[in-house]
């Protein structure tokens, strides 16, 4: 390190520790410091603090000693018959010759002290017997004088002069002290113990070393421009203090979008860069619109595939929309008029009415085809979707889902693999794509898209197919749609260097703040 | 999704050729299929089966008799479906079958010595089917017996529950079908299928042996099959027809690439079945469909010509029969998954490999667009950044502890929710009907983290409202609080102000009372003439609550759609 730049970039208050630390070859403490600079202890701290760091000053002691110092209610009571155990001792004996005898409840009346420290202090004075209960819970007050009330009152008179280390008490004071010292739970107490940890300072060899190049008459510096310097031109007389500009700055506390939304965010407007049209739906769902509309029988084991959350209160809706609940049912019993044979079963439609949390975005798009569409068109949703399952590092309770359809009469399969070659370039950058063959049981064929992450390597994209005539069909729509889907999430949580899939929806402020895209 | 275990060699010498672990990976999207996992010491390998309507490749022997049909450009027919012989073993079914479990369907096995491995995959392929296809034995179940012991015909019949006596598999004693039921670790499993039944089913033979109790647990004498058994008996039971032969015919086909001579077995029913009284199984349902190469053309986006389609098809397994018109197709008897033309253009792109067709880009022109309620979210969250707040994005599942007793709105109309009825965890047994409580756990988990701290979400939060067709409406809302040792009403209030003067909305604070807030220091929020929100100081009793020690104070309202 350069010395000369160095004293360059020194706050007067560091020049003025070295200094006073460069004096004398002995150790010096805070309290040291800050008598011989008659400086604030708060900016030899600061000042100590920056030196350390600049290795320009090292620690040389340390020792922690306990000290006992007065609190506010301890300043009150140090004035004289101000201790609850002096005040009850007066009342009783105040009342004597009236002859109306006090109660604890009488004591507690006056409001004076807390009930709680009432009835400590009444406590310890019946253990020394200076207090006695007579009939009818009357406090009599007996010859003996009060070795605790006489301890606490010497102590109040010591302490009051200053703080003392706690081990210069005999020990049963030290007991008395503690009893009567503030806890967690108790700030009304008349004593404070702390821990206080003196340190001491010697400079560094570095430190001794810049001793003869320390600015002279450092007071001339000045840290800031002010308005003032400016308005009247002074700041051409005096010359500015040099920064240590590699020092870490201060902290702020700032706006920002969260991380995995600024994720989404862009999803959604790569989405409709592409021209596809946002849609949106509701959190609770029938089972109708979640499953049957899209063709998953009521029975089969695929249903098995989407675990449910079922509603408590109502379990059902009122009513399924017309055609498109008999529609749909006549495609699960024979096919209807969808060129199909259907799952030949008897459909229920009561249960189709049953409520559940959303369990797959497709419903949204179900909802959508039911709309009447504009031919051609291209929709997307990111819908929040709840599934049973535990939740742990790769399972959440609800979760985002990326999904949309593209309705239109040039739709088919090589289109269909056309807009998942644009998605793997558009999402993922990726240059390598292959597609498997998939099931889905609302599309026919389904395809499984697998792409070549630049930063992920081979991963699965998303999945998609031609919706089935048995979901268009009872739903109006005449023209052949793509249904797809995106799985995004692991891209996320590698682009935000999370491990656990519960990070996403962290409510850790500083995980939250901590968060950001790499990629 | 079924995934199995098989092993590699056994594989390979099923489908006829020898192969490497990437070759059985280039042959998985015939089956749909996924290697998930490969032991190198055992040669063990488990295979993830996507297709829930393909049961027959729930199994080794199927998924190698997919593969070898397309590698071998297709397969010759099963000849025992169309055997026209008389079956020369019968299986009566009794008087009142119909009402407990109708559907029987069985085969013989001759000539195939059990191997270690052959029987492992015939133990997995009867717990595959039963389970999964099989729903848990509820539709179809199916057993394995030493057909040399028994004698025929058989019968299958009712009786009271403790009137018979047998030793199931895996006892020794003999015991009654309710004894099964109430002890057996099997009877304990299924005994609820047969909830309600006075009498119960049975599988015995001429001699009066018992064969099983279906579809509970097999006959130890008659039902265990050992290594080295050379014939077996097969039977499916269950409540669905088509699903029972199909089991029974996946089954047979099994046995037979393994190199088993099958033979029929006639059933008569003393009732009408799909089939008729009298049903010879294995037997073969499907009919042949005719198919319009256009509709598969079309769908596929290529004139493939009526010849590759056909070799195509042929190559997957399909029988086809070609006129000049028109194209029939019969699916083999182990597949039962036709409904749609389109069911057979997803079979010829998977013969001729999805990569073999090229992606055309979509050419229509649409305009892209993002919902109002994402614009307005989007403005809301712009502003509150700008205004120095740090977004949050909570999970909509909560606990009623943090919704609702939390919030001191235990009991009032504010605590109304919706709550999920088969809950897995109280940590997320309700859906938010507010998102302030979301904030107030970060708070509450964060008094370390650097103040101040101004927190928002914009988000969905679901209402319970009985009126409402589905009991409930999803509403979009914007929540916020601040928490430092300053924060107060003025302060919050000076942060909604400038968000409702930069939204242009006009709004009004109505004194209100609310148990969440101070009183005196709580405002309704109230927007074009409806009440959407609250605004105060949360009362201490809800900062202890969530063990928040800093001032806390917020607004929540909701955004409404603009009115038409």
């Amino acid at each position: 390190m350069n010395s000369a730049n160095n004293t360059d970039s020194l706050h007067p208050l560091e020049i003025q520790v070295l200094r006073e630390l460069g004096k004398d070859p002995q150790p010096l403490s805070d309290l040291q410091l800050a008598n011989h600079t008659e400086l604030a202890p708060s900016q030899i701290s600061m000042a100590v603090g920056w030196l350390l760091t600049k290795q320009l000053v090292s620690l040389s002691s340390e020792t922690t000693t306990t000290y006992v110092s007065l609190t506010t209610v301890g300043t009150q009571y140090h004035q004289p018959g101000s201790s609850p155990l002096e005040w009850i001792l007066r009342e009783a004996g105040d009342a004597v010759p009236s002859g109306q005898l006090l109660t604890v409840k009488d004591l507690q009346a006056k409001g004076k002290f807390h009930p709680s420290e009432l009835s400590r202090a009444i406590g310890i004075l019946k253990k020394e017997g200076v207090l006695q209960m007579g009939a009818g819970g009357m406090l009599e007050i007996t010859s003996k004088a009060s070795e605790t009330e006489r301890n606490l009152r010497s102590l109040l008179d010591q302490i009051h002069k200053g703080p003392r280390p706690l081990d210069s008490f005999a020990s049963d004071h030290q007991a008395l002290l503690r009893l009567y010292a503030v806890k967690r739970g108790n700030t009304q107490e008349p004593f404070r113990i702390d821990d206080y940890t003196e340190r001491t300072y010697v400079l560094t060899a570095e430190g001794r070393n810049l001793l003869p190049h320390l600015r002279e008459g450092a007071a001339q510096e000045i840290s800031q421009l002010t308005p003032e310097l400016l308005k009247d031109g002074s700041w051409r007389n005096v010359s500015f203090r040099k920064y240590s500009i590699n020092l870490r700055p201060p902290r702020l506390a700032v706006g920002k979008r969260h991380s995995y939304r600024e994720f989404l965010d862009t999803v959604k407007y790569k989405l409709t860069s592409m021209g596809f049209q946002e849609m949106r739906g509701e959190l609770i769902e029938t089972e109708f619109w979640d499953m049957d509309a899209l063709f998953m029988p009521q029975f089969h084991p695929a249903r098995a595939i989407h675990d449910v959350y079922f509603v408590k209160n109502p379990k059902m809706a009122k009513k399924i929309p017309e055609p498109f609940h008999s529609q749909v049912g006549q495609v699960h019993r024979d096919g209807g008029t969808s060129g199909s044979k259907g799952w030949k079963y008897e459909y229920d439609s009561e249960r189709a009415k049953r409520l559940v949390l959303r369990s797959q975005g497709t419903a949204v798009s179900a909802r959508t085809l039911a709309q009447n569409p504009p031919i051609p068109s291209k929709f997307f949703s990111i819908a929040r979707c709840f599934r049973y399952d535990n939740v742990d590092a790769t399972h959440a309770t609800d979760f985002f889902q990326v999904e949309g359809i593209v309705l239109g009469s040039d739709i088919n399969f090589r289109t269909l693999l056309g807009l998942l070659q644009l998605f793997a370039t558009e999402m993922a950058q990726a240059k390598e794509i292959r597609f498997f063959p998939a099931y889905f049981p609302f599309t026919e064929p389904s395809v499984e898209l697998h792409v070549r992450h630049p930063k992920l390597g081979w991963m699965e994209l998303g999945g998609a197919g031609l919706f089935r005539s048995e979901v268009t069909v009872p739903l109006g729509v005449t023209v052949p749609v793509i249904a797809w889907g995106l799985g995004l999430d692991r891209m996320a949580m590698v682009a935000l260097g999370i491990q656990d899939i519960r990070d996403l929806f962290t409510s850790d402020l500083e995980a939250v703040r901590n968060m950001r895209r790499q990629f | 999704m079924p995934t199995i275990s098989l092993f590699q060699k056994d594989l390979c010498q099923l489908v006829g050729r020898t192969a490497s672990m990437s070759d059985i990976e280039q042959w998985m999207p015939y089956v749909k299929g996924e290697v998930k996992d490969v032991l190198q010491d055992t040669g063990e390998v488990r295979v993830e089966l996507q297709d829930t309507n393909r049961p027959d490749l729930w199994c080794v022997e199927g998924i190698a008799r997919q593969i070898r049909s397309v590698l071998n450009k297709g397969m010759p027919p099963y000849t025992f479906f169309s055997d026209k012989r008389g079956a020369k073993r019968r299986i009566q079914v009794a008087q009142g079958m119909e009402a407990v479990r109708p559907y029987v369907a069985a085969c013989v096995s001759l000539g195939y010595a059990m191997t270690a491995e052959g029987l492992d995959q015939c133990i997995q392929t009867q717990e595959k089917l039963a389970d999964a296809f099989g729903r848990k034995r509820e539709t179809v179940s199916i057993g394995l017996y030493r057909y040399s012991s028994i004698s025929f015909p058989v019968t299958y019949g009712l009786v009271k529950p403790d009137e018979i006596r047998f030793t199931p598999l895996g006892f020794d004693e003999k015991m009654t079908p309710q004894e099964i039921l109430t002890v057996h670790p099997k009877g304990l499993e299924y005994g609820s299928i047969l909830a309600g039944c006075d009498r119960l089913p049975l599988l015995w033979d001429s001699d009066g042996q018992v064969l099983s109790f279906p579809p509970i647990i097999n006959s130890r004498e008659l039902g265990e099959v050992r290594l080295g058994d050379t014939d077996l008996f097969v039977e499916v039971t269950g409540t669905d027809l088509s699903m029972v032969v199909l089991a029974l015919n996946i089954f047979a086909c099994n046995l037979a690439d393994r190199g088993a001579a099958i033979e029929s077995v006639d059933i008569t029913y003393p009732y009408e079945t799909e089939f008729g009284k009298s049903v010879k199984t294995p037997l073969s349902m499907n009919q042949s469909q005719r198919i319009s190469l256009e509709a598969i053309e079309q769908a596929l986006g290529m004139s493939l010509g009526s010849e590759v389609i056909q070799e195509a098809l042929a190559s997957y397994g399909y029988q086809v029969k070609a006129t000049r018109q028109s194209v029939s197709v019969t699916l083999p008897a182990f597949r039962n998954d036709f409904m749609h033309v389109m069911d057979v253009a997803e079979d010829v792109a998977i013969t001729r490999g999805y990569d073999s067709f090229s992606p055309i880009m979509p050419q229509t022109f649409t305009v892209g667009s993002l919902s109002l309620e994402e614009q307005t979210s989007d403005r809301i969250r712009d502003l509150l950044v700008g205004f120095g707040f740090q977004e949050i994005f909570s999970n909509i599942m909560a606990s009623h502890q943090e919704l609702v007793d939390k919030m001191r709105i235990a009991d009032t109309d504010y605590g109304r929710l919706v709550e999920v009825d088969n809950v897995m965890s109280q940590t997320y047994a309700c859906l938010r009907p507010s998102i302030l409580p979301c904030l107030l756990r970060v708070e509450a988990l964060s008094p370390r983290a650097f103040y101040p701290h101004l927190l928002f979400e914009v988000g969905e939060t679901a209402q319970l409202d009985l009126e409402a067709n589905m009991g409930s409406r999803t509403t979009l809302s914007i929540a916020a609080i601040s928490a430092n040792s300053g924060a107060n009403f003025s302060e919050i209030h000076s942060y909604l102000d400038l968000l409702m003067y930069y939204m242009v909305w006009p709004y009004e604070l109505e004194p209100v009372t609310h148990p969440s807030f101070l009183e005196g220091r709580v405002g309704r929020i109230r927007c074009q003439g409806h009440a959407v929100g609250y605004i105060g100081e949360f009362h201490p009793e809800v900062l202890e609550a969530w063990q928040i020690d800093m001032p806390t104070s917020g607004f929540e309202f909701e955004i409404r759609k603009p009115e038409a």
